[in-house]
Order: C-alpha cells, then structure tokens, then sequence
C-alpha cells in the first residue's frame, strides 16, 4: 500500500519540479523576447572582390539598426547586428550562416551582397527555415533555385532592370529605332543579366546584334573588346558592367572614336567616382538605377537625411538596399509581432511577405512566388554634366537624350 | 581587315606594355633566383603614386617617375639586403615565394588602408585622344607606356650587357665567392640589381597608370599573366621576356577575334604549359639561364 503513494508523491513532485522548471525556463525566455537585444546575424564581403560595395551594404545595415534603436527598437527591443567577413568567397558565406544561426543562435538572418554570394548563403537559410532577405543578389538564377524563403529588397531583378529604356525605344517611330546593337557583359550573372534583358527586348523589336562579347572578370585589356565594338560601328553599346571594366571600356571606345547613338551601362554610371574618371565625356550615358535620394517615395527623406547626418555623405544604392532590407524585415517582424529562430515564428514571416506590401525607401515593394520584386528599375542619364532621371516620365527629373553627343 | 590591323596594332602597344611589367620579374627570377610575388604589388604601388602625385600636384602623372624611380629602386636596395639576403641560398627559390607573398599582401592592405579599396583612375586630358594611321587608331596615352617600355627594356639590356655593374651583377651570381676574389662588393651589387628590378617597376606601374582603373588587389590579375611571359621567354633573359610579351599581346589581341575574350586570355597559360613541356628553359634564354 505504501509503495503505489510514494510513487504516485515521487510522480507528483516530478511533475511539479517539471512545470516549474519549464514555467520558469518559458519565464526566462519570455524575460529575453522582451527585454533582450533581437540578434541578427549577417555575413558580407568586406575584402576581397566585392569589398566595396560589401562595405556599402554594411554602412547601410548599420545606419539602419542605428536608427531603429533610437526610435525605439524592432518590437521594443534593440537589434543587434554581428556582421561576418566572408572575403567575397562563397564557400565561406555558407559556413558564416550556419555559424550565425546555430552557435551565435541568431534570431534573423539579413543577405550578403552580390548573387554569387547569395545562393549560397540563402541555401543554408532555407535549410533552417529562417526568412532570407536579401539586398544584392538580382540575376535570374537567384530565383530559380527553388528558395520559398526568399526575397530580393530592390525594385526588379537584373533582366527588367533597362525596362523602361526598352519602353522608350519601343515607343519610337520605327524609323528612329536604332538598327544595330553591340553588347559586352561581364561574365557575372548580374552583370550578364542587365545586358541581355535588354538584348532580348531590342532584338525583339528587330535590332540586330552585331557584337556579343563576354569577358571574365579579371579582365585588365578592354582594347580588343573595344575595337570589335568600333568595327562593328553599332548604333546602341551595352555594356553588362560592374565598375573598372566599364571604365575601361568606355575610355577604349573613345580611343577608337568610336560614337554610338546610344550607351548604357550597368552599375559605373551610378558611382560618384565615374564621372571624376571619365572626365566631361559622361554626357548622354545612360545608366539603370534601383536607388536615388531624391525619390519622394515616403520613408526616403528621412533616411537620406539620417544617413546623412551620419555618415557624412548621402546613401547610395548599395546603402538603400540594406537599409530596404532592414525595412522589409521589419515590416514582417512587427505585424506578425515575432523575432525568433523559432520555424513557426519564420514561417509566418515569410508568409506575410508573401501576401503584403512593404513600403520602402525604394517604393512600395510586392514580390512573387520566387522572391522576384515586381517593379522596374529607374532610367538614369549623364545630361549636363550631371546623372539625372530621365525615365519613366513621371519621375523624369530630364528629358532622355535620344542621339548621345560624342564622346 | 580594319579589325585585323586595329587588332594588331593594340596587340603591338599591349605587348609592349607586357614586356615594360615583366622585365623586372625576369631580372629577380633569372639572375638572383627569387621568384618575386610582390612585383605585380609594386606595380598597383606605382600607379597609386602616380594617381596621389596627380591629384595633389596637378601635374602629369609622368613627372611622378621622376620621384618614384629612385624611391623604388632604394626600397628594392633595402629589401634585398633587410630580407632577401637572409634566406639561405640552397633554399632562395622557395622561400621567396612565400616572403614575397607576404610583401604583395602587406602592400596591397596597406593601400587598401591609405587609399581605400575605391577603384581609382588617372583622369587626362589625352586619356582618350587618338590618331590614324593606315585605318587603325592608336591611342596616345598606349603610345606613351609603349615608348617608355622600349626606353627601359634598352636601357636595362644595356646596362645588363656593356657595363661593369652589368658585368659584376652577372659574376656575382654565377660564383660568389670567385666574384668577392676579384673584388667585387657582392652584397651591394646584388642589392641594386634587386633595385633596379624595382625601379622597373616604378615605371611599368605608371605606364599601367596612365590607361588603367586600378584598385588594391588588381596585382593578383597581373602576376600569372607576368609569370607566364618570363617562363615563355626564358629566364632571366630580358630580350626573350620582350620578344614573349610581344608574342603573347599580339596572340591574345589577335585570337580575341574569332574566339572572345575568355578563350583569348588561357592563350597565355597554353603557351606557358606547351614551353614547359617542349622547353622548359624558355624560347630565347635557355643559355643564358643556366649560366647565370
């Protein structure tokens, strides 16, 4: 008789022992989801190929999580951020997430830079079921990977980047239309991306492609590119570009006098530098663009002005996708009003996303079952000396030139 | 046919250049035995001297050399006679690699630190001016690192072959000891055939300067390529690095045509394996070579 009591008094003491213990380790957690930093863990680039715009993307991570705790937090708690160096190398972008999430136990995960880098790294985040938004990685093959996790925190990816160049040439009499095209791209899934998403739409309205050149990255001659181009005397050059190579190619061309009716670049038009390294032979360059400070789209003034103030000069591009991406995420964060590595808690994370609007400092984003933002990239052009917006009209802040002065 | 003549002339200025980058590393290679990682560093150090005399100065990125020519032969001096001459002879060849290694990264962090990892670029006013000739355009700022190549190629192979610092150089690495015998100062001559390497550098970088965006860690672009013309032209033989470079940019200008770029540029690394299956002690300085 004695023995069934004192196992049913051990059982009940165990039992009670146990909820205490589980009450109090909930307590203890339900101590840190208040009052506890919300870790976020992210690995960039900050040697190696892409340290430039890697750094970009950090100082724009920063300023944002600056930002967010001196306006009262995410949820009402701080971020935290622990940025980890990948040095641009892909086998270590995946090893610096799977540290993050299962040592650092991080409660979100941010993107790195570039595509090369963000398969990687959105693999191992989809392994773990965490949400992955990501500032960088915009080449089709980003969203043909089978990733549900993912979403891109720009206005398009690469191939509807000239969009609405492709509109504008379209639009014109066909008499006007150029008649030949001469492409040069990277061989990066970026860079090639930009280049032949117009090349599809020209050839599409009949422009013959005359020259299609793809040089590796480390590519230092740009001379025999150059003179195919000139040889060819196309009336539009594409150039699928990062930054030198555009650079380069431009001053190759020039050596070659070669004049186009019309010249597009990826990414180099956009940086400060470019002009400062061409010289005043930028008029009539056009150049796609996801970003601009001037854009009126309403959480944008504030962050230029923030940035601004803290960094001493105004975000570019590379800034306001990591600033976006902080915005996306934050955005799901406080309407399902959870931040944890918890899969349920990411789960619905990316199902918001799925279903909702985010409005960014690059406008309102929407995304489709793959990630890809449904928007189009601005149309920027060197007029006057100055790189200025020139499509879509309703946020032209100059009229395109249609017949590029030589250069 | 204007592509072929347009082709040919860039690949005529592009050797050139090839020939101005290599002559340094085939100076190290061949005649002291070191295998010099660091001189395509020194190049990017160069050109981002030129760069910082501009844009402080104003002045043309030309005159830096006036500057950096003696700046970079007493850093090859020190180098050679604060490091270099501390390894042990039996295993020079080796070592070198990895001290050289070492001296590109420090050289390339340090320019990351100084001059941030910003591409940079010389802005000229004749960066794009050109003139015709036969249909082919040649571009004046090509025109100029190709004449400062053959002006520092003939000067170097003077200096190697007709005098008596060229002589001692030789002497002192053929036999060392016989050389100390005669006379000779052996570790200061092997000190300034170190410098003048650098001083080659000097130039080459500024040439490089003059048509190039450059960056901190562009060097590791240069050095296979670089590495590839000494071997083809043989070791230690300055005409042979010229006759390869020239080879080699032409090769690459021309086979661009039919093949693209990606295919144009292993045609450095196809003639570096077929010479040294058919010739492993290069084309032109085999004798030479081994006797050094």
């Amino acid at each position: 008789m004695k023995t069934p009591y004192r196992v049913a008094g051990l059982a009940l003491a165990s039992c009670l022992a146990l909820t205490a213990c589980m009450s109090s380790g909930a307590g203890g957690d339900s101590a840190e989801d208040g009052d506890g930093p919300i870790k976020i863990g992210i690995s960039l680039p900050l040697t190696g190929d892409f340290s430039e715009p890697g750094k970009g993307v950090q100082r724009g991570y920063e300023a944002w999580a600056d930002y967010v705790n001196e306006n009262g937090g995410l949820l009402g708690r701080d971020v935290e951020l622990t940025i980890l160096d990948d040095q641009s190398n892909a086998d270590r972008v995946a090893a610096d997430y799977e540290k993050l999430i299962n040592q650092d136990g991080v409660d979100l995960v941010f993107g790195p830079f570039s595509t090369r880098l963000v398969v990687p790294a959105a693999q191992v985040a989809q392994d773990y079921g965490f949400l992955f938004v990501e500032p960088a990685g915009a080449a089709e093959e980003v969203f043909t990977q089978g990733f549900d996790n993912l979403f891109y925190a720009a206005p398009a990816i690469a191939d509807d980047h000239y969009d609405y160049l492709a509109d504008a040439i379209e639009a014109l009499p066909e008499a006007q239309r150029p008649k030949t095209a001469a492409y040069a791209a990277m061989d990066d899934p970026f860079a090639m991306g930009t280049a032949y998403g117009l090349k599809s739409r020209l050839e599409e309205m009949g422009v013959e492609t005359v020259v299609d050149e793809v040089y590796p990255p480390n590519t230092t001659d740009f001379g025999s590119i150059a003179a195919k181009i000139a040889d060819s005397n196309a009336d539009v050059v594409v150039g699928g570009t990062q930054y030198q190579d555009a650079v380069n190619m431009i001053v190759a061309l020039q050596q070659l006098d070669y004049q186009p009716k019309m010249a597009a670049f990826s990414t180099a038009p956009t940086n400060p530098e470019f002009p400062e390294a061409i010289g005043s032979k930028t008029e009539g360059i056009l150049s796609p663009t996801g970003y601009t400070p001037e854009a009126d789209y309403p959480t944008n003034q504030e962050f230029v002005e923030y940035y601004t103030e803290r960094n001493g000069t105004p975000p570019a591009e590379d800034e306001a996708n990591a600033w976006t991406t902080g915005q996306v995420v934050a955005a799901a964060v406080e309407a399902v009003e959870c931040a944890s590595p918890d899969p349920e808690c990411q789960s619905q994370l990316i199902d918001w996303l799925r279903e909702n609007e985010v409005e960014t400092v690059v406008g309102p984003l929407t995304w489709d079952e793959q990630g890809r933002p449904e928007g189009a990239h601005l149309i920027q052009q060197y007029v006057d000396g100055k790189i200025r917006i020139v499509l879509p009209e309703e946020a032209a802040e100059a009229e395109l030139i249609l017949e590029k002065p030589a250069w | 046919m204007s592509l072929l003549l347009q082709s040919l002339v860039l690949g005529v200025l592009l050797g050139g250049l090839y020939a101005l980058l290599a002559a340094g590393l085939t100076l190290y290679f061949g005649v002291m035995r070191v295998v010099m990682i660091a001189h395509s560093a020194f190049l990017i150090l160069a050109a981002y001297l030129a760069w910082w005399f501009t844009s402080e100065t104003g002045l043309d990125p030309l005159l830096s050399l006036v500057l950096t020519v003696p700046l970079f032969f007493a850093m090859g001096v020190l180098m050679q006679r604060v490091l270099i001459s501390r390894l042990r002879p039996a295993t020079l060849t080796m070592m070198s690699v990895l001290l050289t290694f070492s001296i590109a990264l420090v050289i390339e962090g340090m320019l990351g630190f100084a001059f941030s990892g910003t591409q940079r670029r010389i802005r000229l006013d004749y960066g794009g001016a050109n003139f015709e000739v036969f249909g082919a355009n040649v571009a004046v700022v090509k025109l100029i690192a190709f004449a400062l190549a053959v002006v520092s190629l003939a000067a170097l192979f003077l200096l190697m072959k007709k005098t008596q610092f060229g002589q001692a150089l030789r002497a002192t690495i053929q036999h060392p000891e016989a050389a100390r015998l005669i006379g000779i100062n052996t570790e200061r001559v092997a000190g300034y055939g170190f410098g003048l390497g650098l001083a080659t550098a000097a130039i080459g970088g500024t040439a490089l300067a003059l048509d190039s965006t450059f960056y901190p860690s562009l060097h590791w672009h240069w050095i296979g390529p670089l590495m590839a013309i000494i071997v083809v032209g043989g070791l230690g033989s300055i005409p042979g690095a010229a006759i390869a470079a020239m080879v080699l940019g032409m090769g690459q200008a021309l086979l661009q045509i039919p093949l693209g770029t990606t295919w144009a540029q292993t045609f450095f690394y196809i003639a570096l394996f077929a010479t040294l299956m058919v010739r492993p002690q290069g084309f032109f300085g085999g004798r030479l070579a081994q006797r050094f």
